[in-house]
């Protein structure tokens, strides 16, 4: 005898349902005011074409950047033990809270000809970082590193570090260890980390207009060419906001699984 | 070439205190209830953990001597582990994982994998090459462990726990598998275990661990027969009392029973009575028996074919009676009956 | 500890908000009438201004003197690039009174018939470089952009970019992509001089102005310079006719119009 299935809460599935509509009527509406028929020539313009290969490389540096350094300071951050580690990593957290302007103007703090770094980066080497792709890139790793730190970071403390203790009575070295045991058994998260830090570093305004400016062919990414084009071109606007979405889209898709699975 | 490790770690509530020598060829099983100390001991002496005071050395080389400021890590000792839940590498193959020790070591692959592979062979899993862990039976889990182990040449070779992961039915082949390896293997065992079968099977020597002391060592001949402590006793399912004896009068320190035994000495005593010796009789009985105590029963522990039937009173005891009597007299729990034991059967030695 | 560092955290983002909150939240003031002026009897109640950015300072100093002259009066002014605060309009924003930086905005709105009279200018103003203090890289012409690195330009949506477009190419000077970045307003165009590391800007005369030492300034020749004329309009839709009005005529009128003066708009 099969046991009777009990009917969902209503309530909450209305509430759910409304929620959904909430997220789903915006890009519905998107959709409505996209120029269908002129989409790909509004795509393959100078502009949109310069922007979206712009985006394209910052985002993968400012996400191959987040790797790079990220790796070593998630395995600090679960692994060793310091005092202040809580400030330490609420610092490398803060951008996650922070308005992206507000990262802007603190990376100009640091960063432009009259910052605390800077300055001597252009008195002393004749390096500029305002204004350049490489500032972009830098503005896009400081918002999106975060998300890479603190997905492999929750992934190394829940990891079974005994797996660890096995591979070195085994004789392998820390370097070995962590090449062959540590980083496979992470290995989803590392790979979830850097889509998001991706996704986060692709779709970077604030601190990208404000750091390194709003140059075609250098600086100006496609949020920043959208931004610009919603007076002037809106139906181009609409057909790069559509190439965002469905970056965006993709990404969430085939991260589904990994982000509520425990690796 | 010896293996020696004199230790003193405190770890929460633990205060390990141990002196223990393993010569190469030999295989000690460290035997004690559950908190001992036992696996510390093995992740001292795998470098896993450091001591506080004392010094290890394995095949005469020191390994951790805090006093002189000597840390060996555990990736440069010339030790193998097999831990108790195996822990295989469950991003490779069999094939990988025994591999994983040689290559670690600077091996190049290819020659790294043969290796594995004659090692497969030898444990009889040579089919098992490319298969993941999670796909595989614990026995053969167990036997993968123990090659992965193996395939490093370690001089000190450490077993968690060996078989405990192991169904009944599986146990026994294994166990008789391991025997042989352990043959073969040329370098020092130490083997952790909390099943005397274990420790009878495999093992030279016995120490047992209990709170982090060493309170026996010797064969299991040795141990069983002469127990030290109840741990033991328990183990083996015999009855352990301590006393003073004078002359072939034992009386029992913290019970007001008294013991008469064949031979007589003088001085602190254990006393061995097996649970068989013990007869149950409702009307306080006549006859040889010398030992005659008024008892009550506590409980009643059905082990197949034998009842193990608990007693207190004058003397705490365990009798090992047929379901069969326990039918025929009626017993039940709370009965006051008469316990009579030969003297003959109560074996008492020095404590 | 996590747990410590989450709740921490939440508190710290619900402040963060609380404290946007408060900052925004408006006064109603709804006082009796207060002693008349000379000119007009006193008007009261709410409107929105949307103001082009190169208005701020001038405007802020016009909205206090009218309210002070009209207590009951409640101004709130948007500042942005002319071309978004009248893609708002056009979008349904509330706004009662438009005042833009160029024509060619504000006739988008009349063609769309949003306006409910026509548009006056109210002042006109000029553009000039700016660079950094003591100008280091020697700037003394518009050719001279071509190589003394970035150059903030407005937006060509915004009118200081569609002027400043139309002066590069009277003087047929063409600076390279690659060295101009392009801001949303003449206020965050200024901001890339002052602030960042902009080298130079092509702004208002009265953006230079009021960033004072902040700046060095070069003039543009009159011969290539554009006149910027700004023109003031109630929008149709407003909710207060007469207090929409009433403001358009005080911008007009001698009091705001010596503001701007001070401010370096000239007069219309």
């Amino acid at each position: 005898m099969t046991r009777a299935r009990r009917r969902p809460p209503l309530l909450v599935v209305a509430v759910a349902a409304v929620t959904v509509a909430f997220f789903a009527l915006p890009l519905i509406g998107l959709f409505k005011r996209a120029s269908w028929a002129t989409l790909v020539d509004d795509l393959t313009t100078t502009e949109s074409l310069t922007a979206l290969r712009l985006s394209l490389v910052c985002s993968l540096s400012a996400t191959a950047l987040s790797v790079l350094f990220g790796l070593p300071l998630a395995w600090v951050l679960a692994r060793l033990r310091f005092p202040g580690r809580p400030l330490v990593r609420a610092l490398v957290l803060l951008p996650l809270v922070l308005p992206p302007v507000v990262g802007g103007v603190a990376l100009l703090a640091a960063f432009s000809r009259r910052g605390i770094v800077g300055e001597h980066l252009y008195d002393w080497f004749g390096i500029q970082l305002t204004f350049t792709t490489a500032g972009a890139v830098l503005a896009e790793t400081f918002v999106a590193l975060p998300f890479f730190v603190i997905t492999v970071e929750a992934a190394l403390r829940s990891m079974n570090t005994r797996y660890e203790d096995v591979a070195a009575t085994l004789g392998a070295s820390r370097w070995t260890v962590f090449r062959r045991v540590t980083l496979p058994m992470i290995g989803p998260s590392v790979v979830a980390g850097a889509v998001l830090a991706w996704a986060r570093a692709l779709g970077e305004f604030g601190a990208t207009i404000t750091f390194a400016g709003n140059i075609i062919g250098k600086t100006q990414t496609l949020p920043l060419a959208v931004y610009l084009a919603l007076e002037s071109n809106p139906d181009v606007a609409v057909a790069m906001s559509l190439v965002l979405l469905a970056v965006s889209l993709v990404v969430i898709v085939s991260l589904r699984d990994r982000w509520l699975e425990r690796s | 070439m010896t293996t020696a490790a004199s230790l003193r770690l405190d770890l929460g509530t633990l205060h390990l205190d141990i002196d223990l020598t393993v010569e190469a060829g030999e295989v000690v099983a460290l035997l004690g209830p559950n908190g001992a100390g036992k696996t510390t001991v093995l992740r001292a002496l795998a470098g896993l953990q450091p001591i506080d005071a004392g010094r290890l050395t394995i095949d005469d080389q020191v390994v951790d001597d805090p006093a002189a400021g000597r840390f060996v890590p555990a990736e440069q000792r010339p030790v193998g582990v097999v831990f108790q839940d195996y822990l295989l590498f469950p991003h490779l193959t069999v094939l990988e994982n025994v591999a994983f020790g040689p290559r670690s070591r600077g091996i190049p692959r290819a020659e790294a994998r043969s290796q594995a592979q004659r090692w497969l062979d030898r444990v009889g899993i040579a089919d098992l090459a490319g298969q993941r862990p999670g796909k595989i039976s614990g026995g053969q889990a167990q036997r993968t462990a123990l090659a992965r182990a193996l395939a490093t040449e370690p001089r000190l070779l450490l077993l968690d726990e060996p078989l405990a992961a192991l169904d009944a039915g599986t146990r026994a082949s294994v166990r008789r598998d391991l025997r042989r390896h352990l043959i073969e293997y040329d370098g020092a065992t130490v083997l952790v275990t909390h099943d005397a079968l274990d420790a009878l099977a495999l093992a030279d020597r016995i120490v047992i661990l209990e709170a982090g002391s060493v309170t026996q060592t010797g064969t299991l001949a040795e141990v069983t027969t002469r127990p030290r402590s109840s741990y033991v006793a328990d183990l083996i399912g015999m009855n352990l009392l301590r006393g003073r004896s004078t002359g072939t009068v034992i009386d029992l320190d913290d019970h007001p029973g008294q013991l008469i035994t064949a031979e007589g000495f003088d001085g602190p005593v254990l006393a061995l009575i097996h649970p068989n010796a013990v007869s149950l009789h409702r009307i306080e009985p006549e006859g040889s028996a010398r030992n005659r105590w008024h008892e009550r029963i506590t409980g009643f522990d059905l082990l197949g074919d034998r009842v193990r039937v608990r007693l207190d009173g004058e003397v705490p005891l365990v009798a090992e009676v047929t379901p069969a009597a326990v039918a025929e007299m009626a017993l039940a729990e709370g009965d006051t009956l008469w316990a009579t034991v030969k003297a003959t059967e109560v074996t008492a030695y020095p404590s | 500890m996590r747990r410590k560092l989450t709740v921490t955290l939440a508190l710290v983002v619900t402040l963060a908000f609380v404290a946007a909150g408060c900052g925004s939240s408006k006064r109603t003031d709804t006082g009796a009438n207060g002693s008349a002026t000379t000119t007009a009897a006193p008007v009261s109640g709410t409107i929105t201004v949307s103001a082009a950015a190169s208005l701020t300072s001038a405007f802020g100093t016009i909205k206090n003197d009218f309210i002070k002259a009209n207590p009951g009066a409640n101004i709130t002014i948007n500042f942005g690039s002319s071309g978004t605060l009248e893609t708002q309009i056009e979008s349904g924003a509330p706004a009662d009174v438009a005042a833009f930086a160029d024509q060619a905005t504000m006739k988008k709105l009349a063609d769309k018939s949003l306006l409910a009279g026509s548009s006056q200018i109210f002042a006109t103003n000029s553009l000039v470089i700016v660079t950094k203090p003591g100008n280091p890289k020697n700037i003394k012409t518009l050719a001279d952009l071509t190589t003394a690195g970035t150059i903030a330009l407005c937006a060509e949506t915004a009118p200081c970019g569609k002027y400043a477009n139309q002066i590069l190419t009277t003087a047929t000077v063409s600076i390279p992509a690659s060295s101009v970045t392009r801001g949303q307003d003449v206020k965050t165009t200024l901001a890339a001089v002052t602030d960042g590391d902009a080298d130079a800007a092509i702004v208002y005369v009265t953006d230079a102005q009021a960033a004072g030492s902040k700046v060095a300034t070069v003039e543009i020749p009159t011969a290539q310079n554009a006149v910027a004329k700004y023109p003031i309009a109630v929008i149709k839709a407003t909710k207060d006719a007469a207090l929409a009005q009433a403001f358009m005529d005080y911008v007009l009128g001698p009091e705001a119009q010596s503001v701007l003066k001070a401010a370096g708009f000239q007069a219309p």
